[in-house]
């Protein structure tokens, strides 16, 4: 370290347990730049955190200043990623903060995600903590996921990366929350439009309690044997209370069930048909495959038959589009059936949508070997 | 043939406690139900069950039968969703 360096951790280096040689070399996946995000990133560069990267598809309102540390007035409209990670450079310069503006189901791969050390979910939505849930066992990585209301915090930790095999987010989710997860779909998958989002009030004093305890998890995984359990820390901040509890794995859970051991991964570019003629034997062709997205695969009105629009949803993400799609744009009846699914054989999409590019992430199969994941998007096709 | 066995459940700010006789088969979904019906939890949010006697969360179809024995302490414990 230069004499800089050596000088602002000068503090950190009396801790007797605190390696700061570990903690900057560091990498970490920060999912959310909200209230949370803000303070979860501020204490990973104030800890002095080699490289932090801050995911976030939304951008900057009046209101979210209220509880956001790192944002000022200026930073209303500009992206939140953006904001947060440059604030979080000016705390700490020998820091590397990147901003990645998006939705992280489409900005952060597989690939991308298996170089972190850790990933935070600091969403407001149970669906990204599902995704990043399964994201993070098929990369294991370690994951902490944080949620909070007016007086509550959890931090839930699943060291995925540092004690395989551990129970997941969804191994205590409860049935309504999926039921909640549903209402914002129809037909099977596509976004509703009429769908009236629950606003959760929240406050700078839950936000920077979650933040604390989510750094000082993301920072002890692989150190701390209490952290070789999946568990949950819930906290009142008005009574003070808190409870720490353990989380067994459960018995065919939808979220690990599929991963007894946890799956190869196999990377190909993105398409449907197989690299080489040779790949494409027929055991391969009844492989069954679960998409990580579900597809839409036919569109077809009622009424009038075949439409000259099909071409512009089939073989595309369901939840791309909402549900006007289902309004006819020949006969404007809401009369067009779309089918709509996540699971097929190999050779049904390779005979269905040919060369045509896989829109979704990955594939997941079970092979006599054990669980495999395919990896669909490192190597895209031109 | 199987015997109730009695326990107590709480919310976790621990301003409702109650004792009850366990039937035969319950899950934590079931008393997670019985809560929020009895103590008219706020119904859009969602819950999970904790055993505070041994520090264990529940899974929602577990058999509590299994999972706890008498005079545990069953905690109501709210998902929390934003973030």
């Amino acid at each position: 370290m230069d004499e800089l360096r050596t000088q602002r951790y000068r503090r950190h280096d009396l801790i007797d347990w605190f390696s700061q040689e570990r903690v900057a070399a560091a990498r970490t996946a920060v999912i959310g730049a909200g209230a949370v995000g803000n303070e979860v990133v501020k204490n990973l560069a104030l800890l002095g955190v080699g490289e932090i990267d801050v995911y976030d598809f939304d951008v900057v309102e009046r209101h979210n200043l209220t509880r956001s540390v790192l944002l000022r007035e200026a930073d209303v409209g500009r992206g939140k990623a953006e904001a947060v990670a440059e604030r979080a450079r000016e705390l700490d310069p020998h820091v590397t903060v990147r901003s990645i503006a998006g939705d992280f189901w489409d900005t952060l791969s597989l690939g991308r995600l298996e170089s972190y050390d850790c990933a935070i979910a600091a969403v407001d939505n149970i669906e990204a903590r599902l995704r990043l849930n399964q994201m993070c066992q098929i990369a294991g990585v370690d994951f902490v996921n944080s949620g909070l209301d007016s007086r509550w915090v959890t931090v839930e930790s699943f060291p995925f990366g540092s004690t395989p095999g551990v129970a997941c987010y969804e191994c205590t989710l409860p049935d309504t929350a999926y039921a909640r997860v549903a209402e914002r779909y129809s037909c099977g998958g596509l976004r509703r439009r009429a769908q009236l989002e629950r606003r959760i009030p929240t406050t700078v004093v839950t936000a920077s309690i979650a933040g604390a305890l989510v750094a000082s998890t993301a920072l002890r995984f692989g150190t701390d044997a209490t952290l070789a359990h999946s568990r949950r820390v819930l906290i009142d901040t008005i009574g003070g209370s808190s409870s720490v509890v353990e989380i067994d794995r459960r018995d065919g859970c939808p979220g690990c069930g599929a991963f007894a051991a946890p799956p190869r991964v196999v990377r190909t570019r993105n398409c449907w048909a197989p690299r080489s003629e040779s790949a494409a034997d027929e055991s391969l062709g009844e492989l069954p495959l679960r998409l990580s997205d579900a597809l839409i695969t036919s569109y077809e009105c009622t009424a009038c038959g075949p439409l000259a629009a099909a071409g512009r949803y089939i073989n595309q993400r369901a939840a791309a589009f909402d549900d006007s799609i289902a309004t006819c744009p020949s006969c404007a009846a809401p009369s067009v059936r779309i089918e709509i699914r996540d699971a097929f054989s190999l050779g049904e999409l390779m005979q269905r949508f040919g060369y045509s590019m896989a829109p979704v992430k990955y594939a997941l199969a079970e092979l006599e070997g054990g669980p495999v994941c395919i990896d669909l998007e490192e190597y895209p096709i031109q | 043939m199987s015997q109730s066995i009695k326990l107590y459940v709480r919310t976790a700010d621990q301003t409702r406690r109650a004792e009850l006789n366990l039937d035969p088969g319950s899950t934590g979904a079931d008393i997670i139900q019985a809560a929020v019906d009895n103590w008219t939890l706020p119904a859009d949010t969602d819950y999970t069950l904790v055993n505070t006697t041994t520090g264990r969360a529940l899974a929602p179809g577990e058999d509590l039968a299994k999972a706890a024995r008498p005079g545990d302490v069953l905690e109501v414990q709210p998902v929390l969703v934003a973030g």
